[in-house]
């Protein structure tokens, strides 16, 4: 009878593993929205145009274009093993295009997202992506080459309170612009921290606050630095310093 | 008697009698077959042959694959009709005009008049926009001001523009319906003998789409097939350089061979607007006085220059973004120089742009024998 009952025992405790073990991998949904702040307050292509926004520095400005670059979009999980969901994404704010990544299948667990604001030095070769160069996103020879990280561009209040423009272009830094350039890659990795994916579908936000272009930790005068400024390198530094809070995670 | 008996035997009787009974139905099942071969034998005349646009090999390298609608693929019937009815005057209220008239092929398919003349003697307000690559648009918004989505759409207008053709659709569909040679091409084309302005703008666009510019010198330079002159070779550079030209963000550069954006910016003509462009279409204030880029090939072919016409010359053109510029409210951040009057600059940087700058034309474009009138 005792052996029996182990045996039943052990056939229960079998059974059980089993059970375990075929228990399939949960696969999870996931997208990803990219969506724009200005001092807290929501930006969308409805936004732009109007004077309506004060800088850092307490410069009245508006947006007439936002489009940049991310690339290397990739979910690690706790093993250590990277999944590359896509290798770049022009997001075009005002015209209301690149805003969503979705199609994204990841095995339910905790995973870090990283990103990359621009792109790294290796990938950010001349004309090597054709949708990027029918958006004339291109950036020539004599400045670095490569491709854009991000067009912003808008009117703003000058000293005299009278409208004037302003082209806030990253770019690779580039010493001595011209045939002989010297390029640096000011490209942001982006760490946006962990995200756990359980549900049956998750949407992952990652929010651009414009702001911070202007202020962190450099206040932006754009009465001095208003355009001409993707040969200057100074400038692109001060970019990428600034470009270091500007993106943040949110999950719903 | 026995062969007698043979034929009228009781039953073989009753046989013929429903024979005859059912002769009628015998024919009809007959002539439904004989009906369906004639249709299976259209239907398998109805093969338009698929074709692919002709894409230069500066393109292949550089851009994406040509933007075709999933509803409107190209084929070789569909092309040749859309040739047909280009050069086809027809499409006309008095049989003058056709789409040709006014996209010339000689004059890199725009118009060297600075205003098209319509069928009634009357001019338009706005230059002829060249209508080469326009397979590689892919924002899809068409004109100078942006007011057609789709080159399906885009085509239609023209027939019923007072200004135009001032013809109906009614009309041009009732006149091709009533020539035999189209009848046969649309059925070719679309397996259709019913003629529709729908299919009519079908093959129209696929025509349109097969125009391509892609073998100037600047090409051919970009193959590693000729040499830039020393003077291009500057002009180039002050093309692209931000302290000199500036003019890569809307007109591509050596990597965007289209040498256009094909976006929408107010370059500075103006301090007051006469015509709004696309914030005619949208309504928006913030886009009064916006047009669409030009593309920058062929200039050798196209002036004069600007949505009005109002330059003559690529010197004036060049003069304008040198010392022309004007502020607006809705001035383009990109003309970033307009608190000066624009990018001032030197006589030699002029000169070697202006070299540059032809290089992009492509005289071939004018020859090519699929472009010409076969009518």
């Amino acid at each position: 009878m005792l052996n029996k009952s182990l045996f039943l025992l052990l056939l229960v405790v079998c059974f059980a593993a089993c059970e375990t073990n075929d228990d399939p991998i949960k696969n999870t949904s996931v997208s990803i929205d990219f969506s724009h702040r200005f001092n807290q307050q929501a930006v969308t292509s409805n936004n732009f145009n109007a004077l309506q926004y004060t800088n850092g520095f307490g410069t009245t400005l508006s947006l007439t274009r936002l489009r940049y670059l991310i690339s290397e979009i990739s979910f690690t999980n706790q093993q250590g093993i990277k999944t590359l969901v896509k290798d770049y994404q022009l997001i075009d704010v005002g015209e209301n295009t690149g805003m969503l990544i979705d199609g994204i299948t990841l095995p339910e667990g905790t995973y870090s997202l990283n990103m990359r604001f621009g792109f790294s030095q290796t990938a950010n070769t001349s004309s090597i992506y054709p949708d990027l160069n029918a958006a004339s996103w291109n950036v020539p020879q004599m400045l670095g080459g490569g491709y854009h990280y991000m067009q912003m561009e808008g009117r703003f209040l000058d000293l005299n309170n009278q409208e004037s423009i302003y082209a806030y272009h990253t770019i690779s830094a580039v010493q001595n612009p011209g045939p002989d350039n010297i390029r640096e890659d000011p490209s942001i990795a982006l760490t946006l921290g962990e995200i756990n994916i359980t549900q049956d579908a998750i949407q992952i936000n990652i929010t651009m606050d414009i702001d911070q272009w202007f202020e962190n930790p450099n206040l932006w005068d754009l009465n001095l630095l208003n355009g001409m400024l993707m040969g200057n390198y100074t400038a692109q530094k001060l970019m990428q310093e600034n470009g270091q809070t500007v993106f943040s995670l949110q999950t719903n | 008697m026995d062969k007698l008996y043979f034929l009228f035997k009781p039953t073989r009787v009753i046989n013929w009698m429903y024979m005859v009974q059912k002769a009628p139905f015998i024919l009809f099942f007959i002539f439904l077959t004989l009906s369906c071969d004639i249709d299976d034998s259209q239907h398998q005349r109805y093969e338009p042959i698929p074709v692919n646009i002709a894409v230069p090999a500066v393109f292949s390298q550089l851009l994406p694959e040509p933007q075709i609608p999933s509803d409107n693929p190209l084929t070789q019937q569909g092309v040749l009709l859309g040739r047909a009815l280009f050069f086809e005057r027809r499409l006309s209220a008095d049989n003058s005009l056709s789409c040709a008239g006014c996209h010339r092929p000689n004059e890199g398919f725009s118009d060297q008049r600075r205003y098209s003349v319509g069928i009634d003697g009357v001019a338009g307000f706005r230059n002829s926009m060249p209508i080469v690559n326009i397979a590689w648009n892919t924002k899809n918004k068409f004109n100078w001001d942006g007011s057609a989505n789709s080159l399906e759409e885009q085509v239609l207008e023209p027939v019923t523009n007072e200004i135009e053709m001032h013809n109906t659709w009614a009309n041009v569909v009732a006149t091709l319906q009533n020539d035999a040679n189209y009848l046969a091409k649309f059925e070719a084309a679309f397996g259709s003998p019913t003629i529709s302005k729908e299919l009519a703008a079908k093959a129209l666009s696929q025509f349109i789409r097969t125009l391509v510019s892609g073998n100037s010198k600047f090409d051919r330079y970009l193959l590693g097939q000729t040499t830039l002159t020393p003077l291009e070779e500057e002009g180039l550079a002050v093309f692209l350089d931000e302290n000199r030209g500036d003019c890569f963000h809307c007109h591509g550069s050596p990597s965007n061979p289209l040498w256009t954006d094909n976006d929408f910016h107010n370059n500075g003509l103006d301090e007051n607007f006469i015509d709004l462009g696309l914030g005619d279409i949208t309504g928006d204030p913030a886009q009064f006085g916006l047009f669409k880029s030009p593309s920058l090939r062929n200039l050798a072919f196209t002036a004069p220059y600007m949505h009005d016409g109002r330059f003559q010359t690529l010197d004036q053109v060049i003069d304008h973004y040198s010392e022309g510029l004007v502020y607006s409210p809705t001035i383009d951040p990109l003309m970033k120089t307009v608190s000066q009057g624009g990018v001032q600059l030197s006589l030699q940087d002029k000169a070697a742009l202006k070299a540059f700058l032809l290089s992009l034309s492509d005289p071939s474009l004018a020859n090519n024998p699929a472009y010409q009138n076969p009518n």
